[in-house]
């Protein structure tokens, strides 16, 4: 059997991998297939610790994560369009009305 | 009258008797505005919705009502208070927004019901007590705030100020849920008080270690904690300013219960019974809020834009708010809430009054205020009493709550006095930033008094605009002189907090 250590870097260095595009990737559209990235590290955690425990709360929170991801990116997909329409970019570097 | 007319109407859901309400509410806002086409319809649903909704809460607050629902919601002295907070800040919110000129026509129904949800998210959350109920409160709050955020639709800065509250709400999300997945890990599960029991009979592993620092930042980012608060003056600037008032003074709290709820109960189960890595803890929340409240307030210093002015005000705040979670005793707690309480008081009064003459066609420069005591003497005067008690000075609400809050930080019994904390300095630091945020709304103040305007032309506010700005003016004078009205009710609720 794979020990759970296995399971969890694997949930790490995805996760690591979505918060370093966060940080670096200057396309809004990319920062939030990013963020995804990370949800569903959080996600291979939560199943992995559930599966090890065999404790089923760790899969109604799965079913939750993913429901409210999707509510986010619907919400986050409008209002990015909505600045595409205002602005004609999605680049987060267009962003800087606002400063200080 | 007494809670017994919650029970007996709601039986095993009363607990949740405040949200249900609401969330009903909610789901009828845009069939009102579609059926009536009527502005006014559907702001009398709404605030007589939450009106209700605060008279049930009262009773069973006074009545000291307790019960829960399938052990996943609680209604305790605790949530009883929290949800009286965000029922006064939904209600002041969905009164100004009718006759304000920045909230949406079209889609009036929908701004509603966004305004509704939220706040019935940020009532889940003060009356959870399992992981996946905080996590979904927090997430309703958000995913409605981003919306109504967004909703000022033509304006630029609306749009940006939404692009970066939605992928900085995200990567919040994403951390702290990567936190609660490795507490679950460690404990074996999600409800608050088994997590507890859980962590007091193990030693900390590196494990609980990712999940604290990853919660810390997650909430961090809610709460707009330096580092994590480059969002907040953005978007509360760039928000219609009903949206910024609902989010400095009701969203940012969501954030405090949320912190309040997990790290408290966990970590008053585990000192008494473990070697934990508590003190080590309480450290990094005593520098963030030293961090916090002195960044947010010499930034706001050199701000000109009064919106922005208080963005990095709320952020000082939460800095002062955040000293609770480093002295984590009980008073620290009660007073931390009485603080939140006269918060929304102050900063919301205070957005309410740059609303309200927004409005009329006064700019958000503090050069647009000058003579302003001319043209509108009453809001002027609200102004500066907001201000006054956002600063600290006696007798009003800002300078009662702050006395509490700072004394808790000296003595473990706060103004009762007892033994000294090692928290002095923190004390120490807040009242030197006191010291500071004084310099900047004086600022305002002198703007509105001192300086001649161009015209002295009377101006006409709004009158729910004033009706709201009247609540707040008697709040903050109010909670300044006779702080038992609220204080009694937080202590309760710190006792019910730190007695699970």
């Amino acid at each position: 059997m794979i020990p759970i250590e296995v399971y969890l870097v694997f949930a790490a260095v995805l996760f690591a991998i979505g918060a370093y595009g966060v940080m670096v990737k200057s396309n809004t559209i990319v920062v939030l297939m990013c963020i995804e990235l990370m949800l569903n590290a959080a996600n291979i955690n939560f199943i992995v610790f559930s599966a090890f425990t065999t404790d089923v709360l760790g899969q109604v929170f799965v079913i939750m994560t993913i429901s409210v991801a999707a509510a986010e990116v619907a919400v986050g997909i409008a209002i990015l369009l909505n600045a595409y329409k205002l602005k004609n970019t999605t680049e987060a570097d267009s962003l800087t009305s606002m400063r200080w | 009258m007494d809670s017994s007319i919650v029970t007996s109407l709601y039986g095993e859901f009363a607990p949740l008797a405040p949200m249900i309400i609401l969330m009903i509410a909610a789901l009828l806002m845009p069939a009102v505005y579609y059926a009536t086409k009527l502005r006014d319809a559907v702001t009398l649903v709404a605030v007589a919705a939450i009106a209700l909704s605060m008279f049930f809460n009262i009773l069973m607050m006074i009545d000291g009502y307790q019960g829960d629902y399938v052990g996943v919601f609680v209604y305790d002295a605790f949530a009883g208070v929290m949800i009286l907070l965000f029922q006064i800040v939904a209600l002041l919110t969905a009164m100004v927004s009718l006759s304000s000129s920045e909230t949406t026509r079209a889609h009036y129904g929908a701004f509603n019901s966004l305004l509704l949800a939220a706040t019935v998210g940020m009532m889940f959350v003060a009356t959870a007590n399992d992981l996946i109920t905080i996590f979904l409160g927090v997430e309703l709050v958000s995913i409605s705030s981003y919306a109504l955020v967004a909703m000022k639709r033509k304006d630029p800065r609306a749009a940006e100020a939404a692009v970066k509250y939605v992928i900085i709400g995200g990567l919040s999300t994403a951390l702290t849920v990567y936190g609660l997945s490795m507490l679950y890990g460690v404990t074996g599960t999600t409800n608050i008080p088994e997590i507890a029991a859980a962590l007091s009979t193990q030693d900390f592993s590196w494990a609980f270690g990712i999940a604290l620092i990853t919660m810390i930042a997650g909430y961090g980012f809610k709460i707009a904690a330096v580092p994590f608060h480059m969002w907040a003056p953005d978007v509360y600037e760039g928000a219609a300013t009903p949206v910024s008032m609902f989010l400095g003074t009701g969203s940012k709290k969501v954030g405090f219960v949320a912190l309040f709820k997990i790290f408290i109960v966990i970590f008053v189960a585990a000192s008494t019974t473990a070697a934990f890595a508590t003190e080590e803890v309480q450290y990094i929340f005593a520098i963030i809020a030293a961090i916090t409240m002195t960044l947010g307030n010499v930034v706001a210093i050199s701000q000109n834009n009064i919106k922005r002015m208080l963005a990095y005000s709320s952020i000082a705040q939460a800095g002062y708010i955040l000293i609770v979670m480093a002295v984590m005793s009980e008073y620290a707690l009660a007073s931390g809430m009485f603080h939140m309480f006269t918060h929304v008081f102050m900063k919301g009064g205070a957005f309410l009054v740059v609303g309200a003459l927004i409005s009329v066609g006064i700019g958000e420069k503090i050069s647009d205020y000058r003579g302003l005591a001319k043209r509108a003497p009453f809001i002027a005067f609200a102004m500066l009493l907001f201000l006054f008690a956002l600063a600290g000075i006696p007798p009003l609400a800002g300078f009662t709550s702050k006395l509490f809050l700072f004394s808790s930080a000296i003595y473990d019994g706060g103004l009762g006095g007892g033994v000294m904390t090692q928290w002095i300095w923190l004390a120490f630091i807040a009242v030197l930033n006191s010291a500071i945020s004084l310099f900047y709304y004086t600022r305002v103040v002198k703007a509105m008094l001192i300086e001649k305007g161009e015209t002295t032309e009377r101006i006409k506010v709004p009158k729910t605009f004033t009706a709201a700005i009247s609540i707040c003016v008697v709040f903050v004078i109010l909670l300044g002189i006779y702080p038992q009205l609220i204080m009694d009710f937080c202590a309760d609720a710190a006792s019910a907090l730190f007695g699970i």
